[in-house]
């Protein structure tokens, strides 16, 4: 593919097909964020266009080109209303890229289309930080850049300009990342951040409704990772505390409508081992913070409310990072008689069933520790299942669980068991949140995904405050004390409980092993490159004695001028001509001879110099005469060599001659 | 060699009009010939990544800063890579091409490229534009052509060697201005007019030559020359009667005579006389030059003619 540019680049076929190509490719992931009407006007525009190549004539002018415009503006403001924020600015550039592919005139447009398609590239960001979408962009860009190789050959070839483009993004990449590094960041004020709505994002709700739900769909979305300084605790004790229901009319439960107004009468009172751990949060629509049963030490930025939950005041739109301590073992102590009245609250008085199955368990003549143990063997004994498909019990939905389906997940046995704590007068809670967390032993890190979201129960005790107890434990111990995710792996029907061949064992757990490893990097990713903000830079920089804006700045400017020294030395280093070459080793030859008095004089050949140093040391005139020779043939000869080279290079290191032996 | 002063270092001319050239040695592009600005396509880029970076600031992602950060670096580094694409060429000045005034005279340059670089899409510029790509270790020459209206010296002014490779985001380039000076000849008259019939008659001084039927020479048609020796072809293109001349005869030249020509003003019969030394050039005939203070006897082909034309120009 060779041509010589003697015609307008913007005629050129070659690259028209790289820069619609490079186009298509970068807007191909916007297939997932943006409207389907605005993402097919824009497919249409380019095929279009990549028919227009080879078809100059059937692209649109003058009129048709205004009423594509036309089009293009009425399907932006019905499918976006505005320009403003992530999603219409978007639409806007992509609709502007789209509309300016059809009038390519000159070379000025084709840089113009370049430098909108750079615009998508950057957009795409907005929507994902993956690695795989960073690696994906900087493939792109290195197309983009390649069209502008190809538009300033004056001999274009494919490869060369891919090279070249690929070349100077390698070149360019340390010094982005100490930009990246030194730059000093400055958060955005807030007035400045658009509004956009989130993706309704799957996640706890501040609201539980078992008996509405029949598929609990196991998202594989991460909510947290988490990062123990020290040891990190086993898995029975891993519950990340969030909302705490309170409030239930039968069906939902809900937090307590004065949960803002409610004192505090004491403090948790913590012992045993402190968990010290940073928890660093995935964007999410609530304020909530996951501290670990039971959070004693947060941020400036964190509270605890009545319910012991953490809330930030921070915008977790954003990843951000908490340092916390925890205690897994506490004493809540004494609670208002108001908390009291709302933890034993029951919507109507109890049915008979109820209130008979209670005395069953000894509920009402036994002190509560022996109720609950009998409630939970009650569930272990009897015919309950654990299922994350449940039959739909729309109706009592405590009851019909209870006495008539006995399926159910998380929710259901823990509004049951709460329900059934309220007849016996024993105050009682639904608590949210998450259970358990994958160990990534490559990072030593907690992931904790979606599908790990979980409730249980508190009950007062007297004398031992707030006290969990996790009823789904009794019915599927395993969920809870293996760490198995055997939700999402039941729902993925990885689970099949047939011993696997060792074979498939092995590549299970090379699958797992690959999995952690890259896990691990993403972790790394999100945590360094992903949310590296102004806190984060002068944490770690101050470690280097970088502490202020000003030696940011100096310091910026150094690593530059360092990098660019050296990819000057590295751009316009000299190869010396293997010819020159041949005459730097002969001339160790010479300086030899030079230093016992034999110079060769200017214009004298090597031949005629070597017939005289022979005369003058005839006990070495066959080393001479090799190394003249070796000389000759590689300077004057028809195809210098390397080992040709060497060889010379090593009889002149063996040569050795002293003043002595002159005659 | 006279060295460079430091008003010569630093003087603007250098930037505008290109460097004085002081001997007629090569010149290589270095860091002090080659000057480098962003393009308008550059200064776009530039505005480009200001917009990445205001992008990057207000959604506050880290990963639109780093692809500001990336082509910022790229616009940096892309100012290596076009100086790159001149630096360590040599420049030297080769013949010059004379010409009508009126037409383009040309100036050679020789490029070498002594480096084991590959050169890529280079431009030398003075009227007319030149592209070339330059393999490593390779020379070329090139002739520029540069159109002219007056007779005589033509200097070549200033030649610039530039290269926007490899993102046209900045351009390199190296004015130089060339001491090489064109010879520009008097623009022949348009109409063929007649050669000066007395410069034949007048002029009997040729010598006789011995030998047997074979051609000789022209010679301007004589009365009672016989018709089978007229050059027709001569007088087809309007050139007048020619007699050949065959053997034994006395061959006569013609004489063009700054005298005999008949325009108004120096410039006109110089135009003339330039016609008269191409058709007769172009004729073949053997014919002596007569200018003021100057006199050059009968003869013909290129050295004699361009002998000629010189003496027209730099009248």
């Amino acid at each position: 593919m060779l041509m010589a540019m003697t015609l307008n680049p913007a005629h050129n076929k070659n690259i028209l097909i790289f820069l619609l190509t490079s186009i298509g490719l970068i807007v191909l992931p916007h297939v997932y964020h943006l409207q389907p009407a605005l993402f097919g006007f824009f497919c249409v525009l380019l095929a279009w266009r990549f028919m227009g190549i080879w078809k100059p004539e059937r692209l649109p002018k003058g009129p048709a080109l205004l009423l594509l415009t036309l089009c293009g503006l009425i399907i932006l403001y019905t499918q976006q209303r505005g320009i403003m924020g992530r999603d219409g600015g978007t639409s806007l550039f992509v609709i502007a890229l789209g509309l300016k592919l059809m009038e390519i005139k000159s070379e000025r447009d084709l840089y113009l289309v370049n430098y909108l398609a750079f615009v998508v590239a950057a957009s795409q960001f907005l929507y994902e930080q993956s690695i795989l979408m960073a690696a994906y962009i900087l493939f792109v860009c290195c197309v983009l850049l390649a069209t502008l190789v190809f538009i300033n050959s004056y001999v274009a070839q494919t490869s060369t300009s891919l090279k070249k483009a690929t070349l100077i993004i390698a070149q360019a990449i340390p010094m982005a990342i100490a930009v990246f590094i030194l730059f000093p960041r400055v958060e955005a004020p807030k007035w400045l951040l658009f509004d956009d709505d989130r993706q309704n994002k799957m996640g706890l709700s501040d609201s539980m409704e078992p008996g509405s739900i029949t598929d609990l769909g196991g998202s594989d979305e991460l909510v947290f990772r988490v990062k123990f300084t020290g040891t990190i605790p086993p898995p029975h004790l891993r519950y990340w505390r969030g909302p705490v229901l309170t409030h239930t009319d039968g069906k939902k439960w809900t937090q307590a409508s004065n949960l803002t107004q409610q004192s505090v009468l004491a403090q948790p009172v913590f012992s045993g081992t402190p968990y010290q751990y940073t928890l660093l949060m995935e964007p999410q629509n609530k304020n909530w913070v996951f501290g670990l049963d039971m959070p004693a030490k947060f941020s400036q930025s964190v509270r605890q409310n009545a319910n012991y939950q953490l809330v930030t005041t921070d915008d977790l739109k954003q990843r951000t990072e908490y340092p916390l301590t925890s205690y897994a073992s506490y004493n809540t102590g004494a609670i208002t008689e108001n908390e009291i009245q709302q933890a034993r609250h029951l919507p109507a008085a109890p049915t008979y069933r109820l209130k008979q199955l209670v005395s069953q368990l000894h509920g009402f003549d036994n002190a509560p520790e022996d109720f609950i143990k009998h409630l939970l063997n009650h569930f272990r004994q009897e015919d309950f299942h654990y299922t994350l498909t449940p039959p739909l019990m729309e109706e009592n939905p405590v009851e019909t669980f209870l006495f008539e389906t006995r399926y159910g997940f998380c929710s259901h046995y823990a509004s049951a068991f709460v329900t059934l704590m309220r007849v016996a007068n024993v105050p009682a809670r639904v608590v949210t949140g998450y259970q358990g967390g994958e160990l990534n032993p490559v990072g030593n890190f907690l992931e904790i995904r979606q599908a790990q979201a979980h409730a249980w129960a508190e009950v007062w005790l007297d004398k031992k405050g707030w006290v969990r107890v996790d009823p789904t434990a009794a019915i599927a111990p395993e969920r809870i004390e293996k760490n198995i995710d055997i939700n999402r792996l039941a729902a993925n029907g990885l689970i099949n409980y047939v011993n696997p061949s060792e074979t498939a064992q092995a590549a299970f757990l090379w699958l797992q092993k690959t999995r952690q490893l890259w896990r691990n990097v993403d972790y790394n990713w999100q945590r360094w490159v992903i949310n590296y903000n102004s806190v984060n830079q002068a944490g770690f920089l101050s470690s280097f004695g970088i502490a202020d804006f000003k030696a940011m700045v100096y310091w910026m400017g150094i690593i530059i001028a360092i990098i660019t020294a050296i990819l000057s030395a590295f751009l316009f280093y000299q190869k010396p001509k293997s010819v020159d070459r041949t005459l730097l080793v002969y001339n160790r030859f010479l300086k030899k001879l030079a230093k016992v008095g034999l110079s060769k004089k200017a214009g004298e050949g090597a031949r005629d110099f070597a017939e005289r140093v022979k005369a003058n040391i005839p006990e070495q005139a066959s080393s001479i005469e090799q190394i003249t020779v070796a000389f000759i043939d590689l300077r004057y000869g028809r195809k210098p060599t390397m080992e040709g080279l060497k060889r010379l290079s090593s009889l002149i290191s063996g040569f050795k001659v002293s003043a002595n032996s002159i005659n | 060699m006279k060295v460079f002063t430091l008003k010569d270092r630093f003087g603007l001319d250098r930037f505008f009009l290109g460097e004085r050239r002081l001997d007629d040695k090569p010149l290589i592009l270095n860091q002090r010939r080659i000057f480098i600005l962003p393009t308008q396509r550059g200064f776009g880029f530039a505005l480009l990544i200001v917009l990445l970076a205001l992008i990057a600031f207000v959604y506050n992602n880290n990963l639109a800063y780093m692809l500001a950060f990336l082509l910022a670096s790229i616009f940096f580094i892309t100012i290596l890579h076009t100086y790159k694409s001149l630096a360590g060429l040599t420049i030297q000045e080769g013949a010059t091409v004379a010409a009508f005034a009126g037409e383009s005279a040309g100036f050679g340059v020789y490029i070498d490229n002594p480096t084991s670089i590959e050169r890529q899409h280079i431009q030398l510029k003075m009227k007319t534009v030149e592209n070339f790509n330059l393999q490593m270790h390779t020379k070329t020459q090139l002739t520029l052509y540069e159109p002219t209206q007056k007779r005589g010296w033509h200097p070549a002014g200033k030649v610039t060697v530039s290269s926007t490779y490899p993102l046209g985001l900045f351009r390199a380039w190296s004015p130089i201005r060339f001491n090489a000076k064109a010879l520009v000849y008097p623009k022949p008259v348009d109409q063929k007019i007649p050669f000066p019939e007395s410069g034949a008659t007048q002029n009997q001084q040729g010598q006789f030559k011995k030998g047997g039927d074979e051609f000789y020479d022209l010679q301007g048609y004589k009365a009672g020359d016989p018709i089978k020796h007229l050059h027709w072809k001569a007088y087809a293109r309007g050139l007048g009667l020619f007699s050949k001349q065959y053997g034994a005869e006395n061959s006569a030249e013609i004489w063009l005579d700054y005298g005999h020509t008949s325009g108004q003003s120096l410039e006109e019969r110089l135009s003339y006389l330039c016609r008269w030394v191409v058709d007769a050039e172009q004729a073949g005939l053997s014919y002596g030059f007569v200018m003021p203070g100057l006199r050059l006897e009968p003869g013909n082909g290129s050295a004699h003619y361009r002998r000629c034309l010189e003496a027209l120009a730099s009248f």
